[in-house]
């Protein structure tokens, strides 16, 4: 039956409808976590405004790994800001600033990223833009949110301090070694995700009384939600919780385990039948009768379960990660390979599934990236385009939007209310561009419409 | 400074969690039913549903689900893994036993009064009991039927019969494998079993998929307010977690590289690491060259490394460079403690020679330090629950702060059926004799 509901989804999908078509959003972010949201919104529909401050614009237009630019621009920048529109707008100018109130009054929901009290320095904070669109949803993304005493000692943060200072990075890393960074960014990507839960429940709130708000998200608050049994477990023992490695102290056995051919395996196996199926693939179907693994809660215990981790260690030691992944699929256990990107990118399920996005982007080409992780059998979610240079589609955005004409445009760019790239990596063009793909709409004889 | 004064007020006042009950709710018109087998990730999205003020309705078979067993050294409070103790939160729990016909006939009578349904039993389980979303959308076809598995509900993988852990899920994604310690040079996995892929926190592997799963069941009920029909929504945890990794696809992609570990440094951006100090260590942020010429400037090194002469980031790129910088940066960081270096940052930011220009310094606390910083405290995000059934527990809430709509936490769990009289009688008019009849059958 569930073959029914998804039948031909990656093939049909550009056939239907978008969840959130219609939602105007603005952008003013940087990094990741400012624009990772909008641009989730942005892949289930809504039109996304992205402002840059031209003309260098986004921070995250440097993010190249050890200096790897995709087509002039950084991956992670192409990774998350997805299906926008791209203004070049400068709100430290006055004719900045209008350009912006004329689009908030038109918007649904606003994006910040800034410190606390810059948007209320350049008159487009929350209660500027309440006074023309009392039905705005308009939500600030810091590290430490709007007010409490490190919003007051103004401290800047970003994602890393977040992983510190919440006990996150603590608790990801081995014992009795310092802590380790995570090689993602998961207070500024799970912050900037979290930030559409409240938006869209706002959305809600708005549709059945007509009324907006204002969101404050903190990414370090949102990473310490995640972390589940550890704030019980230190009031209630008053110790501190304690990092474990690989290990999983909550599900047992549960870890990472080293194999014969020098590769790693996963593998969990706490329910019973699961337990069972483990001991069998081992052949050591007496251990499920054994008094310190009978039950889940016996075999937590960390005597308890320092022994079983020690049996499925030495025995995972013998075999490769695929045939333990064999063994699992066949006894109803959890398995596998610690897998790499190269991996994932080319797993023949997430390619048939749609989650690997085929991307035919009219500037950077035909590439391959992981797209929206949640199917929508009426609506399903979608990349159709990514990054463009900054200021790229201001023609089109004051045209249609703002109706401004030709002359009106060329002033706004004299007096520098709005600019264009420089010359710079990850702000221009790549090399190879024609000119005019990608442009929507352009003033300049030069250009003709793609 | 007045007008950030002003604001800084004005956005407590307004978005206080202390304040949180007096204002509405803005999810109080959705009802849940959440059937979250075996899985944290399901019972966490209905969370953050509940925490909005949805209905839920956490439906578990009569022994309870396994998951309340998934609890750190096995440790339990009145009965409860700490774990399932922080994500019962405003839910109602009720027994229902699916695997009988009678189980499953109830389940249709919730479902045509619900709005949601969340679900993560493995493909397929649903269509054979008849409770599929082909067969429930036509007693309910407005009817957001959300499934979280290991492999999704399509796919070659689909039909794999392996559990959905967090570990596991964290092996798929490729991220682990990217996150670790690197082997010094010369040694081996039995001189450092600690250079490793490493998993990262308590069940991110879970919530995050989870997380995506409540943006896709809001994008849905948005939709489902033009459209008036419902849908069926799909994740699959590792996809959803891979997701996060934000760098590595389009490199593999444009160039073939396959990242590995990195330790402490950061392959897309420096000044970005966490770095060793006298008393633990620092994470030190300045994505931009002026951050970083006052880092150095911090630590007395502006003259020696010849700090205002750097025109740009591009020289601290290359994998070389980086590993060359940390060194000569660990060697200055170690000769301060944690808050030496945080101060020193604050002041800089004051008086330093680029002020108001500063790194991001931040300690890596332990928790139980997070736990006791005063900044969450006051923000209300490590609060204690008057729980009527476990006491005063301590969770991690309010995690949104909202003027309009705040999210609250009103009850942290429940036993096993706790909720089995008022929900049914609600519901479906069970009274306490059709109730004891249920129950002698083993359907609740």
């Amino acid at each position: 039956m569930s073959q029914e509901t998804w039948k031909d989804y990656k093939k049909t999908r550009h056939t239907k409808p978008l969840p959130l078509q219609g939602l105007k959003v603005l952008e003013v972010g940087t990094l990741i976590l400012g624009p990772v949201g909008p641009g989730f919104l942005a892949t289930m529909g809504a039109e996304v405004i992205k402002c840059e401050i031209p003309p260098n614009g986004d921070t995250g237009r440097n993010m190249a790994p050890f200096g790897y630019f995709y087509k002039g621009f950084p991956p992670v920048f192409i990774h998350n800001n997805l299906n926008k529109y791209w203004m070049g707008l400068d709100l430290h100018i006055p004719e900045g600033q209008k350009l912006f109130l004329e689009l908030a009054a038109k918007a649904d929901v606003i994006e910040i990223n800034l410190r606390p009290g810059v948007m209320e320095k350049w008159n487009v904070g929350y209660h500027d833009i309440k006074k023309i669109n009392p039905k705005i949803i308009y939500i600030s993304k810091t590290g430490f949110g709007q007010w409490g005493p490190y919003a007051l000692e103004n401290r800047p943060s970003n994602d890393g301090a977040g992983q510190g200072l919440c006990g996150y990075a603590w608790m990801s890393s081995f014992p009795d070694q310092p802590p380790i960074k995570s090689s993602i960014y998961p207070c500024d990507d799970y912050g900037g995700i979290m930030g559409e839960v409240a938006v869209l429940a706002a959305l809600h709130h708005r549709t059945k009384t007509g009324e907006g708000q204002f969101i404050d998200l903190s990414q370090s608050e949102n990473i310490m939600r995640t972390m589940s049994w550890v704030w019980p477990y230190q009031q209630l023992t008053g110790k501190t919780a304690m990092p474990a490695g690989n290990r999983d102290v909550s599900i047992c056995p549960a870890d990472t385990f080293y194999c014969s051919d020098g590769d790693f395996v996963a593998i969990a196996a706490p329910a019973p039948e699961e337990f069972k199926g483990l001991c069998d693939a081992m052949e050591r179907p007496e251990l499920v009768e054994d008094h310190r693994f009978k039950d889940h809660l016996t075999r937590l215990k960390e005597e308890n379960a320092d022994q079983i981790i020690e049996i499925v260690k030495r025995w995972a030691r013998s075999k490769t990660p695929d045939e333990i992944e064999i063994l699992a699929e066949l006894h109803g256990f959890a398995a596998s390979r610690v897998r790499s990107v190269k991996d994932v990118m080319n797993d023949e399920h997430s390619l048939e599934r749609g989650f690997i996005a085929e991307v035919d982007d009219p500037i950077l080409g035909e590439y391959n990236d992981y797209g929206f992780p949640v199917m929508m059998s009426k609506t399903p979610p979608r990349v159709k385009w990514s990054v463009r240079p900054v200021g790229f589609d201001n023609e089109y955005i004051l045209i249609k939007h703002l109706s401004r004409n030709r002359e009106q445009i060329q002033e706004l760019y004299k007096c520098g209310a709005i600019g264009k790239w420089g010359n710079m990596q990850g702000r221009k063009p790549p090399e190879d561009w024609d000119g005019k793909s990608g442009v929507i709409m352009a003033i300049n004889e030069d250009l003709e419409t793609a | 400074m007045e007008i950030e004064q002003n604001w800084n007020d004005w956005a407590k006042q307004n978005s206080d969690p202390k304040m949180a009950h007096v204002k509405p709710e803005a999810l109080d018109d959705l009802v849940v039913l959440d059937l979250s087998s075996k899985s944290f990730a399901g019972c966490y999205c209905s969370s953050l549903l509940a925490e909005f003020g949805a209905q839920v309705i956490r439906i578990e078979p009569p022994e309870g689900d396994f998951i309340r067993q998934c609890t750190p050294y096995g440790i339990q409070h009145k009965g409860e893994g700490l774990n399932y103790l922080t994500e019962g939160r405003n839910k109602s729990h009720i027994t229902l036993q699916l695997e009988t016909p009678e189980g499953r006939e109830i389940l249709k009578s919730l479902v045509a009064q619900a709005d949601i349904l969340i679900e993560t039993f493995l493909p397929g389980i649903m269509d054979d009991w008849g409770i599929g979303y082909e067969q429930l959308k036509e007693i309910n076809p407005r009817l957001i039927f959300a499934s979280i598995t290991a492999n999704g509900q399509f796919g070659p993988a689909s039909g794999s019969r392996m559990p959905d852990y967090d570990n596991i899920v964290q092996a798929k994604s490729g991220i682990q494998r990217t996150t670790g310690e690197i082997m010094p040079e010369g040694k081996t996995y039995d001189e450092c079993p600690w250079a490793v892929p490493t998993k990262a926190g308590p069940w991110i592997g879970w919530v995050q998929p989870a997380t995506f799963m409540a943006v896709g069941i809001l994008g849905a009920v948005h939709w489902r307010e033009t459209r008036g029909e419902g849908q069926a929504l799909d994740v699959s945890t590792h996809e959803s977690y891979a997701r996060f990794d934000d760098i590595n696809p389009i490199w593999y992609y444009g160039s073939q590289v396959v990242s590995e570990r990195f330790g402490n440094l950061d392959t897309g951006s420096w000044l970005y690491c966490f770095a060793p100090t006298k008393d633990g260590a620092v994470f030190l942020g300045g994505l931009r060259l002026e951050m970083w010429q006052a880092f150095a400037d911090i630590i007395g090194k502006w003259d020696e490394w010849g700090a205002g002469e750097w025109k740009d980031l591009t020289l601290f790129t290359p994998k070389d460079q980086k590993l060359k910088w940390a060194n000569l940066l660990y060697a200055e960081t170690v000769k301060y403690t944690n808050k030496e270096l945080v101060d020193k940052a604050l002041d800089y930011g004051k008086t330093g020679r680029l002020a108001p220009i500063t790194p991001v310094v931040a300690p890596i606390c332990s928790p139980l330090e997070t736990m006791e910083d005063k900044n969450w405290i006051e923000r209300g995000v490590l609060a204690t629950v008057n729980d009527p059934v476990y006491g005063d527990i301590v969770v991690a809430q309010a995690q949104h702060k909202m003027t309009e709509t705040p999210i609250r936490t009103k009850w942290i769990c429940r036993p096993v059926g706790y909720d089995n009289g008022h929900t049914y009688l609600k519901h479906l008019g069970f009274g306490p004799s059709k109730l004891k009849k249920l129950q002698d059958e083993g359907v609740i």
